[in-house]
């Protein structure tokens, strides 16, 4: 929600003008500097206007000094998130929302120094639970310690990875949503690689401070702010894939390269997150700090109670809370806009990487890089070169915001690896070897920047950040302490990817902060992110906000992304983004569900629930499972690589099979409105991933029954859209409508063009709803009739080879016809002997006594041997449509025969003769009339003698005859008169046209 | 069967390794190929097969041996197929066979002589064949026939580890036939191109080094292949080559490059002796063959139509289909020996109506457009030299030999 209203007000400064100067407040009381900072450098781009805000975010600027005050502000939002977790969500949630500033402010810092520590995740954590200042200065040591007992800890690991994730979630998030986060990436973003640490880790905090925010949010927050996250940073993806684009690259930004641009969408989305964190700060504060107080141990600890308060988090929201989330989310809304618009400013100034932002926010894609940045780099850092990882993946990610799509090959890869950050990072920024590369590299300014994203606390932060007014923040601290304490009584605090955790959905704000999420999914996707983005959210703009369980799915994969990346090390913050996307799109679709679980119930529950629960538990389940939801989450993000693919898929096997039926099951009851919405993507999200499964391997284990889209759109006419995802049944026609369809496309009047596209859409309803019967086979021999008529070969040999393989599946239609038309493309294209006569040995006797299979026998054996006049008289008697295959050999054929004729012939032929054996005069009688016919043909022959060198002359009667002597040496093939660069002539639009339409 | 005795079969199994090893290490090729030679149903293998099925656990007798166990790899799938075999599981067999087979080829590359190319060959013959006999067992199972292209790969590594310099490069040629073998089956026949190109292009291959049998079936293989691409001439000279070095006695083998090599001869004027296609049962020609001596155009097409089949599948129609030219040369030239005769000044004058006259005899309805393409093609074409007078309707030939032979070169484009 917040993230959207962010977005929207980047997209509308009035609106978000005011939302700003809430935001601004908030900002002013919790974390202004962090966010000012972050959101300076990407608003500060598209913010200018928001100055004002940045202003406020000069609070976050002076966060930027922030970091002393951020660690400080940390500890006390530790401690309102302690407080918040131990206190009732709800009244901590008043009281949280101004301590949530301040714990914005200091998980800003606390975020900041994770960036910059990179102990950033022990940081982070530590901050969180004990010492946000601590991790900040530890960060490096801190994170990699905590990296160390995470790791051997799955859960701590997880919450490592979690709190990493929530910053990675938030960096991404804080791209768009989080560009507040970006403020905290300010106060990074000032030590520049650091900086992008400490987005990162500012974006986990401020996820962390919106679990905080909500009560749960301590133990929780992490998952529940990176959940949060997720959905907004999906809805911010959408967004910003629609009209947010800018948001969501200025998130990427931000979290790439300390992208404070990018930020500056997000800054919306931060300001929510850090208004929520800020509440959140303090309970999860609390809880975490005296956890983390222990080291290592600590964080597991607030991690379980984060878990705790997950699930107590998930319920909350699930009821009240999601309607606090709501309301919180409006207030984070609101607050983020201002944020981001201040953390924009704050990021300009402060950070170089303004410029960065500044790009990034302009595109969608860029969002989805950065996502994937961030996700890279959270890995990156969990690996080896954790600090080094972090910061090098800052940089890596702005490549890989550009080569973003590139890089799920990558992802497979660093899938493969291990959920080690090297593999992650290469397959999220970069290509596989660019990742590595850039993983070492990333991994030492990692350890600077201490980005260790804070997973819970960007988790609370991203649930804060939605809220757009206390009463939301309020709530949203309820269930944000409820799901720490959870979290931490389950000790899944740590282990959860807070980032990936599902924002529990605000009471009013639901809509929005799925959308949001919705629209990180589609970062998700990472392949084709703008045009996933574009294709499948444009259609269901509307989706966005009842649509959670999509991005659900895709977190999922992301969340157990973010888990590998916690539990190896903290800098997976950006991979924690990640996950926390798809743990936040899964937490709203356990909000939704209402059934709250703990991050490892939520597993199984999501499981239960739907596919994106189900990679949630996965990842809280096993490591690897983690890893493989995490590299597949990475996938979504970017392209993910070959391996990840295939553990995707294995991983996304499982929750397919569960969430698919899950999904379908609730969707399909449903089937309206929101429902459908719901259902749709969360068949698309399905469908995709198995589609990216499918890429790694398992196509023959997808379960394509489970997955054929039943239509249940009534539109006749249809224009034809390359699928880019899944297919929404409420967009597929059923057969009955195609087959009106099909009718209509025959009877109208409309030109080739209008044709194909009708024949094209029903085609592809067909296929996505498998449909194989004789409508099938009718609407492939229309298809191909009308190609063949107006010479559309390529089209026409799609057809064929489809209606060869229905033929062969015995289904009825015009068999002879086409296998006429398919014997006359032998002879015209190939004709070798090999395949003739393999081709002809297959022929039945009873296709031999066919007439149109006998006329294209004979047609053969007249260019086999060179007999024109046979072949012209064929030409004259062709069934069907043979005669329009014959056309394409009709030239050749000339050239040829005259050739013959000025060997043979002496000492002239007369042109009308040559007229009348080479089919001129059949050609014009069709056009001219019978009368005119010789002359006709006559004329047309002599304009094509004369363009072919013929040399003509008059004898005595008059009468033009072709002089074979001197023609003999003359001949030539002309240049095609129309012959265009591309070499096919029928590409050229107006010729095209022109011949369409007649 | 009769009864087998643990002991026995035990005995029996022990015997085949020690043979196994005997040969190896003392190189001896003859008894080697021997234990290979799955399909030569050989009693003293198929008893052995029996002692397995009997015996289970020869495979700890394998391993037991210092003296055997180095050979495991190789004899215990060895084994595993046998049983198979012998049970008739082709499939089963076949896999084993190829995993006993890659154990080979990686001991025989280690082998510095090439002693057991003669074991190779079986091996190679052999998991050929099995391939071939799994198919069927696959496609009569509803399956997809794949052994076949997966032994075709597996040779294809087999010719890698003898295309290279040293003695084992006169056992590339064998293993190079196998694979026309297959491809030819498959029909992806585009795959021998690579290599033929390197047996053809490599300098290490004196081709004359090459054992004559693989010569012979290589140059019949390529022949055919040229024959496909309508290369006549190449393909004469192949085919003729491998006629020539053929062992007469194989009559089989000659018959096969008969098949092909006289649709090529007749392409580029040459006709067989009667005898020729008696004795080697090639009568499906003897009609096309009377045709082009008649100039009978009708023989020719009902010739054609009676074995479309055949030839289709054989790949030759196309080639006889094109000798109707050379008929109607044949005819055009008896309708000018008959003018000569009957008056010399104006035999080199052929009015078309004459020729249409004459494919009327011989039931062959044309009208007058078609068949003065006929003869503009037939000039065109360099079978009849002349001229055709349109506004006269009548061929004018040269008065200097105007039906040129062909002898030996093929119809010109």
């Amino acid at each position: 929600m917040m993230n959207q209203g962010g977005i929207t007000e980047t997209l509308a400064p009035p609106g978000t003008n005011s939302l700003e100067d809430r935001h601004v407040v908030d900002a002013r009381h919790g974390q202004p500097s962090s966010y000012s900072s972050s959101t300076v450098g990407s608003e500060a781009s598209s913010w200018t206007p928001h100055s004002v805000n940045n202003s406020f975010t000069g609070n976050g600027y002076s966060a930027g000094s922030t970091y002393g005050f951020e660690q400080q502000a940390q500890p006390p939002r530790r401690d309102d998130m302690n407080s918040a977790t131990e206190a009732s969500s709800l009244s901590l949630g008043s009281t949280s929302v101004p301590q949530d500033y301040n714990g914005y402010v200091t998980y800003q810092n606390p975020t900041n120094s994770y960036g910059y520590g990179t102990t950033g995740y022990t940081g982070y954590y530590s901050g969180y639970q004990q010492q946000s200042n601590h991790s900040y200065s530890q960060p490096a040591g801190a994170y990699q310690s905590t990296g160390s007992p995470y790791q051997p800890l799955s859960s701590f690991q997880n919450t490592g990875s979690y709190a990493a994730p929530p910053s990675y979630s938030n960096t991404y998030y804080s791209p768009g949503d989080y560009q507040t986060a970006g403020t905290y990436p300010n106060s990074s973003y000032g030590s520049q690689t650091w900086n992008d640490g400490n987005y990162a880790n500012f974006s986990t905090y401020q996820y962390p401070n919106y679990p905080s925010t909500s009560s749960a949010y301590g133990s929780g927050n992490s998952a529940a702010a990176s959940v949060q996250y997720q959905p907004q940073y999906k809805q911010w993806t959408d967004y910003y894939a629609q009209s947010e684009v800018n948001c969501a690259p200025g998130m990427e930004n931000l979290s790439v390269a300390s992208s404070s641009n990018p930020q500056c969408p997000t800054p919306g989305v931060p300001d929510g997150t850090q208004a929520s964190n800020s509440q959140p700060p303090p309970t999860a504060v609390p809880s975490w700090r005296p956890e983390p107080v222990s080291s290592g141990l600590p964080s597991q600890q607030p991690s379980v109670v984060a878990s705790a308060g997950h699930d107590s988090y998930w319920k909350q929201h699930a009821a009240p809370g999601f309607q606090n989330y709501n309301s919180a989310a409006g207030h984070s809304a609101f607050y983020q806009p201002l944020d981001s618009k201040n953390a924009y400013g704050s990021y300009s100034d402060e950070q170089n990487s303004t410029s960065n932002q500044g790009p990034n926010l302009q595109y969608p894609v860029v969002h989805q890089v950065p996502q994937i940045h961030q996700a890279s780099q959270q890995i990156s850092p969990t690996l080896d070169p954790r600090r080094g990882s972090k910061v090098q993946i800052q940089t890596n990610p702005r490549i890989v915001s550009n080569l973003a799509l590139g890089l799920t090959k990558t992802d497979k890869a660093g899938s493969g690896t291990t959920a080690v950050a090297k593999p992650a990072y290469i397959g999220v920024s970069l290509t596989k070897p660019n990742d590595k590369g850039l993983s070492s590299d990333a991994s030492d300014p990692a350890l600077k920047p201490a980005t260790f994203p804070k997973s819970l606390r960007g988790y609370v932060e991203r649930v804060l950040a939605r809220c757009k007014d206390e009463e939301q923040i309020a709530a949203s601290q309820a269930v944000l302490k409820e799901l720490i304490t959870s979290a931490t009584a389950d000790g899944t605090l740590y282990t959860q990817d807070w980032d990936a955790k599902p924002l529990f959905p605000l009471p009013d704000m639901d809509g929005l902060s799925n959308t949001f999420q919705s629209p990180s999914p589609l970062p998700t996707l990472r392949r084709s992110p703008g045009r996933r983005t574009k294709s499948r959210w444009e259609p269901l703009p509307e989706e966005k906000l009842v649509n959670k369980t999509p991005p659900l799915t895709a977190e999922p994969l992301k969340y157990g992304g973010y888990m590998n990346d916690r539990n190896r090390k903290p800098f997976v913050g950006n991979l924690e983004s990640k996950d926390g996307l798809n743990t936040t799109s899964f937490l709203a679709v356990e909000q939704k569900t209402a059934s709250f679980q703990k991050p490892f119930k939520r597993q199984r529950l999501s499981n239960s629930l739907t596919t994106a629960d189900n990679g949630d538990a996965s990842s809280d389940s096993d490591k690897e499972s983690s890893l493989t939801a995490f590299y597949s989450g990475v996938m979504g993000f970017s392209n993910t690589p070959e391996e990840r693919k295939k553990r995707e898929s294995r991983s996304k096997r499982f929750e397919k099979g569960h969430g698919n039926r899950v999904e379908i099951s609730h969707f399909k009851p449903k089937s309206a409105g929101s429902a459908n919405l719901y259902t749709r993507r969360a068949t698309a999200i399905v469908l995709s991933k198995t589609f990216e499964e499918s890429g790694s391997k398992a196509v023959e284990d997808i379960d394509w029954d489970a997955l054929t889209v039943r239509g249940t759109c009534q539109e006749i006419e249809k224009r034809y859209l390359r699928l880019t995802s899944a297919p929404d049944p409420a967009t597929v026609r059923p057969e009955d409508v195609l087959e009106k369809a099909l009718t209509m496309v025959q009877n109208s009047q409309k030109n080739y063009l209008y044709k194909c596209d009708q024949l094209k859409s029903i085609r592809q309803d067909l296929t996505v709803q498998r449909i194989r019967n004789k409508l099938t086979v009718k609407v492939y021999e229309t298809h191909a009739r009308l190609a063949l008529e107006v010479g559309d070969l390529p089209e026409y040999n799609q057809c064929q080879s489809q209606l060869k393989t229905l033929y062969a599946e015995g289904i009825e239609g015009c068999h002879m016809e086409f296998s006429a038309y398919g014997l006359l493309c032998v002879i015209l294209h190939s004709n070798n002997y090999r395949d003739l006569s393999s081709l002809m040995s297959r022929l039945s006797n009873d296709a031999k006594n066919d007439e149109a299979v006998k006329h294209a026998l004979a047609v053969r054996r007249a260019v086999t041997s060179g007999n024109y006049v046979m072949f012209f008289g064929l030409y004259r008697t062709a069934p069907n449509l043979n005669s329009c295959l014959m056309d394409l050999f009709v030239d050749k054929m000339r050239y040829k025969a005259v050739n013959c004729m000025c060997r043979s012939y002496r000492p002239t032929v007369p042109v009308s003769y040559v007229a009348k054996v080479l089919g001129f005069a059949y050609a014009s009688s069709v056009s001219g009339g019978s009368d005119e016919k010789d002359s006709d043909g006559l004329e047309e022959c002599v304009d094509w003698l004369k363009a072919h060198g013929a040399c003509l002359v008059a004898d005595n009667n008059g009468e033009m005859q072709l002089d074979t002597k001197a023609s003999c040496s003359s001949l030539y093939i002309p240049e095609p008169g129309d012959a265009v660069a591309h070499g096919d002539s029928s590409l050229a639009v107006n010729d095209f046209l022109a011949r369409a339409s007649s | 069967m009769a009864y087998l005795s643990m002991g026995e079969a035990h005995r029996r199994i022990t015997d085949y390794l020690g043979r196994f090893s005997d040969a190896v290490s003392s190189q001896d090729v003859a008894s080697l190929k021997h234990l290979l030679s799955l399909s030569s149903n050989s009693p003293s293998l198929l008893s052995l097969a029996d002692a397995l099925n009997l015996f289970q656990d020869a495979n700890r007798l394998i391993k037991q041996s210092d003296k055997y166990s180095q050979f495991a790899e190789i004899v215990v799938p060895l084994f595993r197929c046998l049983q198979n075999y012998k049970l008739n599981n082709l499939v089963d067999a076949y896999h084993a066979y190829e995993k006993a087979a890659n154990a080979f080829i990686q001991e025989f590359r280690n082998w510095d002589s090439a002693w057991a190319l003669e074991a190779l060959y079986v091996i190679a013959y052999e998991i050929r064949v099995l391939a071939e006999r799994a198919d069927r067992e696959l496609s009569a199972n509803g399956k997809s026939p794949e052994k076949l292209k997966a032994a075709g790969s597996y040779l294809m590594k087999v010719f890698g580890v003898l295309a290279g310099k040293g003695p084992k490069r006169v056992g590339a040629l064998y293993v190079t036939c196998q694979l026309f073998k297959i491809y030819f089956k498959l029909g992806t026949v585009h795959l021998c191109r690579s290599v033929i190109r390197s047996i053809e292009t490599a300098r290490i291959f004196d081709f004359e080094e090459f054992p004559q049998r693989d010569k012979v079936t290589y140059m019949y293989y390529t022949g055919r292949l040229e024959v496909y691409n309508e290369n006549f001439t190449a393909a004469d000279q192949k085919l003729s080559y491998a006629l020539a070095h053929c062992n007469p006695r194989s009559e089989e083998n000659i018959r096969m490059i008969l098949k092909y090599l006289i649709p090529v001869k007749l392409s580029i004027g040459i006709l067989p002796q009667d005898w020729l296609l008696e004795k080697y049962n090639l009568v499906e020609y003897r009609n096309i063959v009377q045709a082009l001596k008649r100039g009978d155009l009708q023989l020719l097409r009902s010739a054609l139509e009676e074995h479309e089949d055949r030839f289709l599948r054989s790949g030759v129609y196309l080639v006889l289909e094109k000798l109707e030219l050379q008929v109607y040369q044949r005819l055009l030239k008896k309708i000018y020996i008959i003018q000569k005769q009957k008056d010399p000044s104006k035999a080199h004058q052929m009015k078309l109506e004459v020729i249409i006259k004459a494919l009327k005899w011989l039931e062959i309805d044309m009208d007058l457009d078609e068949v003065e393409c006929i003869v503009a093609i037939l000039i065109h074409k360099n079978l009849v030299k002349g001229y055709f007078a349109h506004k006269s309707k009548v061929v004018v030939l040269s008065k200097q030999d105007p039906f040129p032979k062909l002898t030996g070169k093929p119809v010109n484009a």
